[in-house]
């Protein structure tokens, strides 16, 4: 999947994580991520972030993610919809969201 | 405390009046510029948390002290945040008291320079190193110089001839703000154009990392602050700090200011504040008095004749043009 515009999504009401993912043209993900549960968590939330872009084959992109305690479900979902706003895609298989 | 969200592309009329009433409560001043407010209105209608999108810049964000704590803040900047996005605008900045870093700092906004007054914060850690890497580096003896060039006259023309002679490189950065008379893109295009013979000369948009006074909000500063001289420190900090070492520039140059009190107050802090950053100010002396503010006049009173004697030749076909 290419990114090709900036596309976000979620909130950053509590439980939740905002996910925005923009073009890159260099090869990796770049990640940066603010969390209030960052010692806990901090590696997890990254983790979930990284496999669910793996899955979908995005192999280029700048990562900004802030979260506030959300649960893998909710971060891979996030992702996972940011993914396909900045992709310009709408064929949406919501199964690459797995029971984690 | 029960409360629901009220967004709302304008302000005007009675909730434009509240809005200030509750932005004086809270110790800010509305100053306009709001495309898009989110707030937070308790069951009595008051208002208990406000925040407003002006273009790319996040602002008069306050929260009634009955409601800190409860994730207000939170709820109104996550708002905004999307609603830019919706409208396109992914690099997002704002200015804030220093003492509020750290609250900024957890929704995801990093600094970009502080002061001890304030602090200018982006929604991206990497967006400054991005945009550096953008821009061509020169090896050499580099300067720089940051014009509106509004429009492009004979006397940006001298400054810039006269700063190339003295350097290897330039980079002639335009104020890519749109607050100007004549837009951005005219605006780069004439000095594009005018520059074209001086091949060390480097024209480049100012981005969004050098901050124009037209977007800097004074309203959270205290009374009687000196709001020209914040904005001035804040500006030549992130310059010196963050922008001349990336691109190897040790010389900012500028013209004497004999007309704006305010350029002229500008230029006195960049002469204190740049050369502790290593980098040497360079203060060349105008070229007959020309300025692009006597071309605005002259062009106001109808009066080609004496911009012909203000302007190249690109600049003045451009003006009948659009005149």
């Amino acid at each position: 999947m290419e990114i090709k515009k900036p596309g976000v999504a979620g909130t950053m009401e509590s439980s939740d994580i905002i996910v925005r993912i923009e073009p890159k043209e260099t090869e990796g993900i770049e990640l940066t991520l603010e969390s209030a549960v960052m010692q806990q968590y901090g590696k997890q939330i990254e983790k979930v972030i990284r496999e669910t872009l793996s899955e979908l084959g995005v192999t280029r992109a700048y990562v900004n993610a802030v979260d506030k305690g959300a649960l893998d479900c909710t971060v891979a979902a996030r992702t996972l919809a940011a993914a396909y706003r900045s992709a310009e895609s709408t064929e949406y298989v919501w199964n690459e969201v797995k029971a984690k | 405390m029960d409360w629901y969200v009220s967004r709302c592309a304008e302000l005007s009329g009675p909730r434009l009046e509240k809005t200030e009433a509750f932005l004086k409560e809270m110790g800010l001043k509305y100053e306009g510029g709001a495309d898009y407010t989110v707030q937070l209105v308790s069951d009595a209608s008051e208002i208990l948390a406000n925040g407003s999108l002006c273009g790319n810049v996040l602002k008069y964000i306050a929260v009634d002290p009955r409601l800190q704590g409860e994730g207000a803040a939170l709820s109104v900047v996550s708002e905004l945040v999307s609603e830019a996005m919706r409208r396109g605008i992914t690099k997002l900045f704002l200015f804030t008291k220093a003492s509020n870093e750290m609250l900024f700092r957890g929704i995801g906004f990093y600094t970009l320079a502080a002061t001890r007054d304030v602090c200018f914060m982006e929604n991206s850690r990497t967006g400054l190193d991005r945009w550096l890497a953008s821009v061509e580096r020169f090896e050499g003896v580099v300067g720089a110089a940051v014009m509106n060039c509004n429009p492009f006259t004979l006397g940006h023309r001298y400054l810039i001839e006269t700063a190339a002679k003295a350097v290897d490189h330039l980079y002639v950065f335009v104020v890519s703000e749109d607050a100007s008379r004549f837009p951005f893109e005219d605006r780069i295009r004439l000095v594009k154009n005018g520059t074209k013979d001086l091949k060390n000369v480097h024209v480049i948009p100012s981005g969004d990392y050098m901050i124009s006074l037209a977007t800097f909000p004074t309203y959270f500063l205290k009374e009687g602050a000196d709001a020209e001289s914040v904005y001035a420190a804040l500006d030549l900090t992130l310059f010196g700090e963050r922008i001349a070492p990336k691109l190897n520039i040790t010389k900012r140059f500028v013209g004497t200011e004999p007309y704006s009190p305010v350029t002229n107050g500008y230029n006195g802090i960049m002469k204190r504040l740049l050369p502790r950053m290593g980098v040497e100010v360079v203060e060349l002396e105008r070229l007959r008095g020309i300025s692009a503010s006597r071309v605005r006049e002259a062009l106001d009173r109808g009066d080609l004749a004496a911009v012909r004697d203000l302007v190249p030749e690109g600049t003045l076909k451009y003006l009948e043009h659009i005149e």
